[in-house]
């Protein structure tokens, strides 16, 4: 079981990738804090815990893989890599600005880090598949994690990635679901007939747990209880949009949308941390 | 060199023996190993057959994964799958990051898909990877060029797009005869009354339709255009130049395809008078490979017509405005 000062810590990290995200996109004015908060717990606790990685060698061709399905949220993810110092801090500010290396949606050739371009919901899964696959093939160790959308599940490439690693067996495979209950446009419930999501990935024969996306000892747990299914492993991750700004939580006009100064002064107080604009 | 019956075997023929020489060769199939011929890869490199069922979407972003490992996977199953069902895939998670990934896309143009019907007839593959940034985009004529593209494209570190047949095609070259990535083939010169460039499984109906020109005293240039991009722009520039007309000839819709290609070298470097044969911006039906082409505008009697039309202008003074 993990130290009650580790989950503190970890607490921390995602609150401060929090900060960073509301920061970011108060300064480019422009991007999606809601569902990037909603997965602060999940980035921080693989950016400063789980994930096998060396930021001194982007590539290095053993470490863990991690692909942001929902490449709209990844005003988190680079928050994580510039706070694990893949780059400067500094580089946050030039989101989405033409010439920086921090795009509108992960790229894998612009920023360090990244280990696969995201961001037109669906795809992440399969492009995991193809990676942990390649771990099978080459006989390595490497974890691939992927953060997908509830609403982005509704894509049916999801279900022949869903397959495809049930048939290969691949337990080098683990898969969270930001289950936050919203999409772009409205609640799941009310735009698909995606519910219940559980017994879908039960039926294609995927290790399930659901867990409380916002508990780090959970997110923790569940990730080692997955590394020890024979299966690949799905992470249902009941989480709120736009967590830990009471403004912004569950409102899902957040999903896309600019903090003006005053929700930015409220978000460093809230959230503490480091003024970085 | 290696032995095979058509387009199809020849790819995969070629697959094993870089195989045989490199494990980080790959085949992904959409359950398309027996129509891709494959099923020799398979036998002979089982842990490198990645079988993903009837999934294309799936199959070019599982091969995405791969390729971002340092694999070099090739995905192979019917054009139209590829290049529309999985389109986005390939744009957006290939092509974009210029990833190591081969498509080989079969039953390419009319003459591949003929009595199956529109559903299975492939006549926009090549426009489609055409409008895509950093891809490669080959359209060999026959199974001895299938071979050797197959095995020129692994060469390249970024994505290619290379249309197979379905067993029809005719035998044009010799297999001693080179593949040349990017660059045209002079394949007849019997003079320079007109430039007729053609490409893919259609090409030996330009071969006939130059050699009747011939006897009617047109003496035309024969280009095989294998390579639609990055596209020859020198060696075309300097064959418009020399016949000053051109007929372009393709199992394609005119839109997109190899007519489009040399209309646009023909509209930055040389203008001239260019005719496109090849489909007329509509769907065919099912029917013989033959005869479809022939009904859809595709016969030897229309290249020949395209020849003459375009000899004329150019005679009247109005081929090169």
């Amino acid at each position: 079981m993990l130290k009650n000062d580790k989950s503190i810590d970890l607490q921390s990290k995602a609150n401060q990738l929090r900060l960073d995200v509301v920061q970011m996109v108060h300064g480019a004015k422009d991007g999606h804090p809601g569902p990037a908060l909603s997965i602060a717990d999940i980035i921080a606790v693989l950016y400063f815990k789980e994930l096998r990685i060396d930021a001194n060698n982007p590539q290095w061709e053993d470490r863990d893989r991690f692909i942001l399905s929902k490449g709209h949220a990844c005003t988190v993810l680079y928050a994580a890599l510039a706070r694990r110092g893949f780059f400067s801090i500094d580089e946050c500010r030039g989101l989405r600005s033409l010439g920086s290396m921090l795009q509108g949606h992960p790229d894998m050739n612009k920023t360090p880090g990244i280990d696969m371009t995201s961001g037109s919901l669906g795809n992440g899964l399969s492009l995991g598949v193809g990676i942990a696959l390649a771990a099978k093939y080459r006989k390595k160790s490497y974890t691939t994690y992927v953060v997908m959308g509830d609403g982005e599940i509704q894509e049916g490439i999801v279900w022949e990635a869903a397959m495809c690693a049930s048939k290969y067996q691949l337990n080098n495979l683990i898969l969270f679901i930001d289950n936050n209950g919203w999409q772009s446009g409205d609640s799941i419930e009310q735009v698909s007939g995606l519910l219940p999501i559980l017994p879908k990935w039960q039926a294609f024969n995927w290790h399930c747990q659901t867990i409380d996306g916002h508990d780090v000892t959970q997110i923790i747990n569940a990730i080692d209880q997955a590394k020890k299914s024979p299966q690949p492993s799905v992470i249902i991750a009941d989480t709120v949009k736009g967590k830990g700004l009471a403004y912004m939580e569950n409102d899902n006009s957040w999903h896309k949308r600019v903090p003006d100064d005053e929700q930015l002064a409220i978000a460093l107080k809230t959230l503490g941390g480091d003024v970085n604009e | 060199m290696s032995n095979y019956k058509g387009t199809r075997e020849a790819f995969s023929q070629a697959l094993i023996d870089l195989a045989q020489e490199d494990d980080r060769f790959v085949f992904v199939s959409a359950d398309s190993l027996k129509a891709m011929r494959a099923t020799a890869f398979a036998e002979k490199f089982p842990d490198r057959y990645i079988e993903v069922g009837i999934a294309e979407q799936n199959a070019v972003a599982v091969a995405a994964g791969l390729a971002s490992c340092g694999l070099i996977p090739y995905v192979g199953t019917y054009g139209g799958f590829i290049t529309m069902r999985a389109c986005e895939q390939l744009r957006t998670f290939v092509a974009y990051p210029g990833l190591h990934v081969k498509f080989i896309g079969i039953n390419g143009g009319v003459f591949g898909g003929e009595r199956e019907g529109v559903t299975h007839q492939f006549f926009e593959d090549l426009g489609i990877v055409r409008s895509i940034p950093g891809i490669t985009v080959v359209a060999p004529s026959d199974a001895h060029q299938v071979y050797q593209a197959v095995k020129a494209i692994s060469k390249i570190d970024g994505p290619v797009y290379l249309r197979a047949g379905s067993g029809r095609e005719h035998v044009v070259y010799d297999q001693e005869t080179p593949f040349e990535l990017g660059k045209i083939r002079v394949l007849r010169k019997y003079g320079n009354h007109a430039a007729l460039f053609a490409n893919g499984f259609i090409l030996y109906r330009a071969i006939e339709a130059a050699k009747r020109l011939n006897e009617q005293g047109i003496q035309v240039t024969l280009v095989d255009v294998h390579t639609l991009k990055p596209i020859d722009a020198e060696g075309i520039t300097a064959i418009l130049q020399e016949c000053g007309v051109a007929v372009t000839v393709e199992d394609h819709n005119i839109i997109g395809g190899l007519g489009d290609a040399i209309s646009k070298v023909s509209t930055e470097h040389c203008p001239v008078r260019i005719e496109r044969v090849g489909l007329q911006d509509i769907f065919p039906s099912s029917g013989p490979a033959e005869e479809v082409a022939d009904y859809y505008g595709m016969s030897v009697n229309h290249i020949v017509d395209a020849v003459q039309k375009v000899v004329q202008k150019k005679q009247r003074g109005c081929g090169c405005e």
